[in-house]
C-alpha cells in the first residue's frame, strides 16, 4: 500500500469502517511511515474535535410546524376523499331540505380546527375512536362551506378576514389584538375557532397565551373550550394549569372539557 | 449492512407512501434533530436550518409517492435535505443579512471579529469558524461523511459520484477544516 491509498482510508480506519483485512493494510502502513502516522493521528484528532461539537438543538416551534403539515396533508388527503361522497350526499338531500347544515357545519369546522390544532402542536391527545368521529364529520366538511358559508355575507366576511390574518408571518399588534377580540367576543363558533387557529403561529407571544387563558373560563362551546386547552398544552403554558383545575372542578363544565382539561394538567 | 433501525424506517416510509401519514410523525421524531444538527453547521444559521428542515419533511410527504422499495430512508432524506439546502443557498442574499446576537456564536459564515476574537479559547467556536471558512462542496461532503446513518456509499450517491470521490472529497475538505483550525489557533486576538 502507498501513502495515497493510506491516505484516502484514513477516515475511515479512524471511525472503524473498513474492513479487517484493508485495516490491517493501513496499520502496517502507518506503522511503518512516519509521514502517514503524523497525518493519521492529525487527521484523528481534528476528526474527534469534530464529533465533539455539540448537537444544536431545534425550537419547540418546529416540531409544531411539521406536525401541523403532517395534519394538513392529513386534510388534504381526506379532502380529496371526502369530496365525491359529500357531492353524491349533497344530491340525495335536495330532496330533503329540512337536513340541519348549521348545527353539522359547526361540527364540521370544529372537527377540522380540532384535528389541524390539536396534532399542529404536536400533542397526541385524541383517541382513534374520536378521531374516527371526527374524519367522518370533516368528510362533508367542504361541501358545507361552500353551501353555506360563503354565502353567508356577514359570517363568512369575518372569517375569510380571520383566514387571511392567519396567513401574515409577521403582523403587527393591531392585527394579533383583532384575532385575540374575534376569538374572545366574535357571535360565530367558527369565527371564534378560526381565530384561535390563526393566533397559534403566535403562540410564543405572552399576550396571546394569555388571551387565550382569559376566554377559557367565559367561552360558551366546549368545542372552543377543547381547542383553547390544546393551545394552552401546545404553547406549554404551566400558567393554566390553575384555570384548568377549576375547570375540572366545577361540576357544570361539559364532560369532554373536563377530560381535556384532566389530560391537559397532566401534560402541563 | 442494513441495520434493524435503518429497515424499520425504511417500512414506516413504505407506510407513509402507502396512505398511512402518521407515520411520518414517527419518522420526524427519530430524525429531525440529527438533520437539523446537520443543516445547522452546513449554513451555520439556526433559523435557516429549522425552516430548511421543515421543508425536508414537508418535501417527504409530497413526493412520497416517489420512495422507492429498495434503498435507504436516511439516504433519501438528505438527498432531499441537499436540493433544500441548495435552494436556500440560491436563494440568499449576497447583502447584508440581520443576525441574531445570541447566534453569533454558531454563525459559520462570520470572519473572525473582534466579539467572535472573545471566545478565540474555546475550542468549539474556532472550529465552528474553521467551518465556516470551508468551500461549501467541503463542508457539505465533510458534515455527510460524518454522519452515523450514512455510508460512503450513500454519501457518493447523495453526492452523485463514485464511492473514491467522495472518499477523496471528505479527506481533502477534511484537511482542509484542519488547517483552516490550525491557522484560527494561531491568530492573534485582535
Amino acid at each position: 500500500m502507498n501513502c495515497q491509498s493510506c491516505i484516502d482510508r484514513m477516515v475511515e480506519l479512524a471511525d472503524a469502517k473498513l474492513d479487517e483485512e484493508t485495516a490491517s493494510q493501513v496499520r502496517a502502513h502507518i506503522d511503518g511511515c512516519a509521514g502517514c502516522r503524523r497525518e493519521y493521528e492529525s487527521i484523528r484528532r481534528t476528526l474527534e474535535a469534530l464529533d465533539a461539537l455539540p448537537a444544536a438543538a431545534p425550537s419547540h416551534r418546529l416540531r409544531a410546524r411539521v406536525m401541523g403539515d403532517i395534519e394538513t396533508e392529513k386534510l388534504t388527503q381526506l379532502g380529496h376523499a371526502g369530496w365525491a361522497s359529500s357531492i353524491r350526499a349533497a344530491a340525495d338531500s335536495r330532496r330533503d331540505r329540512r337536513f340541519a347544515w348549521g348545527p353539522l357545519l359547526l361540527q364540521a369546522l370544529g372537527a377540522c380546527a380540532l384535528v389541524a390544532m390539536g396534532f399542529a402542536v404536536g400533542e397526541r391527545t385524541a383517541t382513534q375512536r374520536q378521531l374516527a368521529e371526527l374524519r367522518v364529520k370533516v368528510d362533508t366538511m367542504g361541501q358545507l362551506v361552500e353551501q353555506s358559508v360563503l354565502q353567508k355575507g356577514a359570517t363568512g366576511d369575518r372569517l375569510e378576514t380571520i383566514l387571511a390574518a392567519g396567513k401574515a408571518r409577521k403582523p403587527d399588534e393591531r392585527v394579533i389584538d383583532g384575532l385575540i377580540n374575534s376569538m374572545a367576543f366574535d357571535t360565530s363558533v367558527n369565527v371564534r375557532l378560526n381565530a384561535l387557529n390563526a393566533l397559534y403561529m403566535h403562540a410564543d407571544q405572552d399576550v396571546v397565551r394569555a388571551g387565550v387563558l382569559a376566554c377559557l373560563p367565559r367561552e360558551s362551546s366546549p368545542l372552543v373550550q377543547v381547542a383553547m386547552i390544546d393551545f394552552l398544552v401546545a404553547s406549554r403554558d404551566r400558567e393554566a394549569a390553575p384555570e384548568l383545575r377549576k375547570l375540572l372542578a366545577d361540576d357544570k363544565t361539559d364532560t369532554d372539557v373536563r377530560e381535556s382539561a384532566r389530560r391537559a394538567i397532566e401534560q402541563l | 449492512m442494513e441495520t434493524s433501525a435503518q429497515s424499520s424506517d425504511h417500512k414506516l416510509m413504505l407506510a407513509v407512501r402507502d396512505g398511512d401519514l402518521n407515520c411520518m410523525g414517527e419518522l420526524f421524531e427519530r430524525h429531525h434533530g440529527p438533520l437539523f444538527g446537520y443543516l445547522t453547521k452546513l449554513t451555520g444559521d439556526r433559523t435557516a436550518a429549522e425552516d430548511i428542515t421543515q421543508i425536508v419533511f414537508q418535501r417527504m410527504l409530497k413526493y412520497r409517492h416517489t420512495y422507492r422499495d429498495v434503498g435507504s430512508f436516511t439516504a433519501w432524506m438528505y438527498h432531499l435535505a441537499r436540493r433544500c439546502a441548495s435552494d436556500h443557498f440560491r436563494r440568499s442574499s449576497p447583502g447584508p443579512v440581520a443576525v441574531d446576537p445570541s447566534e453569533l456564536e454558531g454563525h459559520a459564515d462570520e470572519s473572525r471579529r473582534a466579539d467572535e476574537s472573545a471566545a478565540s479559547n474555546d475550542d468549539h467556536a474556532l472550529l465552528r469558524l474553521a467551518l465556516g471558512r470551508l468551500d461549501r462542496d467541503d463542508r457539505e461532503v465533510l458534515l455527510l461523511s460524518r454522519l452515523q446513518e450514512l455510508s460512503f456509499a450513500e454519501v457518493a450517491g447523495i453526492l452523485e459520484c463514485s464511492v473514491g470521490a467522495a472518499r477523496v472529497r471528505a479527506h481533502r475538505a477534511l484537511r482542509s477544516l484542519r488547517d483552516h483550525y490550525i491557522r484560527l489557533q494561531k491568530e492573534p486576538l485582535t
